[in-house]
């Protein structure tokens, strides 16, 4: 099972990137493990396993390139090793959409990252599709549908 | 334009050169946007572009609650762009705990019935993500009639999570919840069941059980309350909610089962596994069923116990180990069977598969993950099957040389769980290996990998650990026993704490085969003492040197007229010589501990030899210290040094070497005799004796010493390891040894309340301004009180300091225990005390309480 409680994009140099918050927390307390995790994960070696336990939960996190993807999970309950594949799942699809993602890419178009987000993971923080082809075809639709609205505008 | 501008914007906040050049350029960007959304007549256009701004401003952490209204307006729009946009904004800035939500309620509505999919689509992922108790209610129907009505795997997938969220907000949603709508509509249909409808079906139904676990819960909570009526109400519809979908369980098994054994669609392929996402949430879906089955023992779930048991072993052997999402899968197959408590074999399967997580995997990266997982569960599970995670043991020992510093420490935690009588040897030979690794690699600064913190704490960690076993398994072969102590000591001494130190004495002490403990330590101290080995008396290895200076306190007289030792090198000067050495090394060190160890051996070892120049030295020693500045040293430094002008013959019964230390009830025996009563007046020696042995103000009641040299022997000894230890091992011990002591009712005590079970009489002993000395004495009328308490309080003006319970914290009947307080401050003296206690063992608690006044004042 995964149940994720929030989902952190951190940069190489610490820098927010993407934040989700799938369980109500408090503004202090984001902050809080925002400001607790970021040097804690920034600081551990490449050969160190991906998991560490924060607070009363479990932290999983990977690195990719120059973007740390970090997710809390819940303790006991949920699968640390499909939380790996749920994050891979995720840069994979961005990957595809944005063609070889990088870290800017996700900087300028933060709102197309959470649009991918929303359809992969849905509101409770556990995973929604898990086709890739799905995903991205829905997401491409809903642009459609926008960059048609403009050209009915412009045309008008 | 509208993407360049929030581009320019992003793009100055990286050019920033400086921290304070970013924070301004991002307050002022802030308050742009507060002005801007506050304007009605701003365009959609530019409303979207701010609140754009305000999203990125969310990501760098910045306040954005005064855009949350405005995200909610551009719901309000007809264009797809502006509500995409709305709706994400308010998905992000606000939360379910605001009461902005109820604005929310009316465009929900409309939008869930919007012809465009997505927009439906958009707003389902909304109530999700943000439902209140009351929007759940509101808005349960029109997710509802999407469940009923459309055919769009889409829409049903996202208003299946929706639902799950909602039932899981509002159980009594539970009770219309159309279930017949699971195995009818959606399973049945394969155009319709595509994997993201399963996973909602996963997600509504572990909802259901979550809600249906809570009320269960509950239940056994309020086993014997009145209000349980409506509990039990609801049990029963548990069941019946659950009778009514066990049909499913079939259904979803045959999914499962041929998930993993097909693979054909290259859309769910995960490194050569099916869908491991769909597999995992079909898994714990079923346990739930079966976790709530068994509990409440029903036959419709039960029936299809032995076919989840043949399902999770044909996942156990058809799934590929070599991938991490294949082990995904198996760490969910063994999370079931160990939640569930399966049958024995089951549970060795689920051991085998967590043991092949430890093995090294060719993949590396993923390889410590599983290891991680590996370890973290079987330390859950030792307990339950032993035997089958003693097999591994090999494994295991392999973990502790991961680079990873957790593994490490769950390999450590996992290779202790599992030590029993029979590998003990086996283990701490295995666990020497790694101390002895580890501390190297703790000296060669250019290969350490670890941090020195990490280092010390595991090496800390298995010391302890290994000390504790040592203790359990007391009978195991003592020469490999001390053998294995020594090597520690030496290896990982540098990173120990001195106090643990004692518990090295303790172990050495304790030893029953007295011919190979002096052959070890001449052994010892001859390569120690031997002149080639110049180095060894400036290795900083303190504890090593601790346990030497003990033992020769100890020992020297044995090992003098041991067989193996060599007179040349082992003699009278030379150990004096060393010790001489160790008293220059550490007198400049900040820790005193050592000096009162050393001054001890001197004492000591002054009955063990008879070379006058020596003897000369070891005073030297004693007297080196009667200048401390420390007052505990110099007190004892003069006290020893009076002892130390003793006639011999008298010296040498007080100073054999120590009896054996038991833990629990330190020197029982010696304040056992202390006890008996005698009438032999006592001389000046005594008296130097009971300061040595009360370091603390307290004067021995007049009714002890009738042996006065037996018993003192005993008690310096005891004093000795205690007060050479530190302060708190001192005032340990002096409880420990008072519980035989008897204390009488004084004369001149007060009564001052007279409770059913306990009468409190009270003494003054001393007053003077600003300082108060009392001295509760507190009875046991008609039963035997155990466990007393007592809590006492004073004005605010004073302060107060209570002592231990003498001589414990349990009365027999007609007996007094003594409590002692002190106040400082000024006012009048009054007291409210309260005590809480046991009677005859019975684990209830009472407790009697009084104030009492005085009419003195400090």
């Amino acid at each position: 099972m995964s149940h994720i409680k929030y989902l952190l994009l951190v940069s190489r140099q610490g820098k927010a990137r993407l934040m989700q918050w799938y369980t109500p927390f408090t503004p202090k307390q984001k902050t809080k493990i925002i400001n607790d995790l970021t040097p804690l994960i920034l600081a551990r070696k490449p050969k160190m396993c991906n998991i560490l336990e924060y607070s009363d939960h479990k932290v999983v996190y990977r690195r990719y390139a120059s973007l740390y993807f970090i997710c809390g999970i819940t303790n006991d309950q949920d699968n640390e090793l499909l939380t790996l594949e749920i994050i891979h799942r995720f840069v994979e699809t961005m990957d595809t959409y944005f063609g070889n993602v990088c870290e800017l890419d996700i900087i300028f178009h933060f709102d197309k990252a959470y649009d991918i987000l929303n359809e992969l993971i849905m509101c409770d923080g556990s995973m929604a599709e898990s086709s890739k082809k799905e995903i991205l075809n829905n997401v491409h639709a809903m642009d459609a549908i926008v960059s048609n609205d403009h050209l009915d505008r412009v045309l008008s | 334009m509208v993407a360049s501008s929030l581009r320019s914007f992003i793009k100055d906040v990286r050019g920033a050169k400086t921290l304070a050049d970013e924070r301004s350029i991002i307050t002022k960007q802030s308050a742009k946007i507060r002005t801007k959304l506050r304007d009605d007549h701003l365009s959609n256009e530019k409303k979207r572009v701010n609140i754009q701004k305000l999203l990125y401003l969310y990501i760098l952490g910045e306040k954005t609650h005064f855009g949350q209204v405005e995200s909610i307006n551009l719901i309000a729009s007809d264009n797809f762009v502006d509500k995409r946009l709305g709706y994400l904004a308010t998905i992000l800035l606000l939360d379910e705990s605001q009461d902005l939500l109820t604005l929310l309620t009316n465009m929900l509505n409309n939008d869930l019935q919007h012809p465009n999919k997505y927009i439906v689509a958009l707003a389902l992922n909304t109530l999700g993500c943000l439902s209140s108790t009351e929007l759940a209610r509101d808005l349960y129907p029109d997710v509802e009639n999407i469940l009923q009505t459309s055919n769009d795997p889409y829409l049903l997938r996202k208003a299946l999570q929706c639902n799950a969220k909602l039932i899981f907000k509002d159980r009594s949603l539970l009770e219309i919840f159309p279930l017949s709508i699971i195995s009818s509509k959606l399973l049945a249909n394969p155009i319709v069941c595509t994997h993201g409808v399963l996973l909602g079906v996963c997600k509504v139904l572990q909802a259901i059980f979550i809600s249906l676990d809570d009320t269960l819960q509950k239940g056994s909570d309020k086993n014997d309350n009145e209000e349980d009526d409506s509990i039990e109400e609801d049990i029963q519809e548990d069941i019946t909610i659950i009778k009514s979908i066990s049909d499913l369980i079939p259904q979803l098994s045959t999914r499962l089962s041929s998930l993993n054994s097909k693979n054909l669609e290259p859309a769910y392929d995960v490194q050569g596994i099916q869908d491991p996402f769909l597999q995992c949430e079909l898994i714990v879906t079923l346990k739930w069923f079966f976790k709530i089955g068994n509990h409440l023992n029903l036959d419709e779930i039960t029936q299809y116990n032995n076919n989840f048991n043949d399902l999770l072993t044909q996942l156990a052997t058809n799934t590929s180990s070599a991938k991490n999402p294949g082990n995904a899968i198996l760490y969910e197959v063994t999370k079931s069977i160990f939640e569930l408590k399966l049958t024995q074999p089951l549970r060795v399967l689920g051991i085998n598969i967590l043991a092949n997580f430890l093995t090294p995997s060719k993949n590396s990266n993923t390889g410590n993950n599983v290891k991680y997982v590996g370890l973290n569960t079987l330390i859950k599970v030792v307990p339950e099957e032993p035997a089958s995670v003693q097999r591994y043991r090999k494994f295991i020992s392999q973990c502790l040389y991961d680079y990873d510093i957790s593994i490490k420490f769950r390999a450590l935690g996992l290779t202790f769980a599992i030590m029993n009588e029979q590998n003990i040897t086996e283990l701490t030979t295995e666990l020497m290996k790694f101390l002895g690794q580890i501390s190297k690699s703790h000296y060669s600064y250019v290969t350490s990998y670890i941090d020195m913190d990490d280092s010390k704490d595991l090496i800390v960690y298995t010391v302890d650990n290994l000390l504790k076993k040592f203790e359990l398994y007391s009978n195991d072969d003592e020469k490999a026993k001390l053998d294995s102590l020594l090597t520690i000591l030496k290896m990982s001494g540098t990173f120990i704490d001195l106090e643990k130190a004692n518990d090295f004495l303790v172990a050495l002490n304790n030893m029953d085969d007295l011919n190979y403990k002096i052959n070890t330590f001449s052994k010892e101290l001859t390569e120690i003492l031997d002149p080639k080995n110049k180095a060894n008396t400036l290795c900083g290895n303190a504890c090593l040197d601790l346990v030497m200076i003990w033992c020769i306190g100890e020992y020297t007289d044995l090992i003098k007229l041991h067989s193996s030792t060599n007179k040349n090198i082992v003699n009278d000067n030379s150990i004096v010589k060393y010790l001489s050495d160790l008293n220059n090394k550490y007198r400049l060190s900040h820790d005193t501990r050592m000096i009162h160890y050393i001054l001890t051996a001197a004492l000591k070892l002054s009955s063990k030899i008879i070379d006058g120049q020596s003897m000369e030295k070891l005073r030297q020693i004693i007297v080196s210290h009667s200048k401390d500045s420390n007052l505990m040293l110099q007190t004892k430094s003069v006290q020893y040094e009076l002892f130390f002008n003793q006639p011999a013959a008298m010296k040498k019964i007080f100073l054999q070497a120590m009896p054996k230390f038991e833990r629990k009830n330190i020197n029982v025996s010696a304040a056992q005799s202390h006890n008996t009563t005698g009438s032999k007046p006592e001389n000046q020696n005594n008296d130097l004796l009971l300061d040595l042995l009360t370091d603390t103000v307290e004067k021995t009641s007049p009714n002890d010493t009738s042996k006065p040299f037996e018993n003192k022997q005993h008690d310096i000894i005891a004093d000795l390891l205690a007060s050479t230890g530190n302060k708190s091992q001192n005032s340990s011990s002096t409880i420990k040894s008072s519980p035989v002591e008897v204390v009488t009712l004084p004369s001149g005590a007060v009564s001052i309340h007279d409770g059913d079970e306990l009468q409190v009489y009270e003494k003054i002993i001393d007053i003077s301004p600003g300082l108060a000395h009392l001295e509760l004495y507190i009875k046991a009328k008609n039963n035997k009180i155990s466990n007393i308490q007592p809590l006492c309080a004073v004005p605010k003006t004073q302060k107060l300091t209570l002592s231990q319970l003498r001589p414990s914290n349990d009365i027999d009947v007609g007996k007094v225990v003594r409590q002692t307080l002190k106040i400082s401050g000024s006012g009048k003296l009054k007291l409210r005390i309260k005590l809480s206690f046991q009677k005859d063992d019975n684990q209830a608690s009472e407790s009697e309480q009084f104030d009492y006044k005085l009419d003195k004042t400090i």
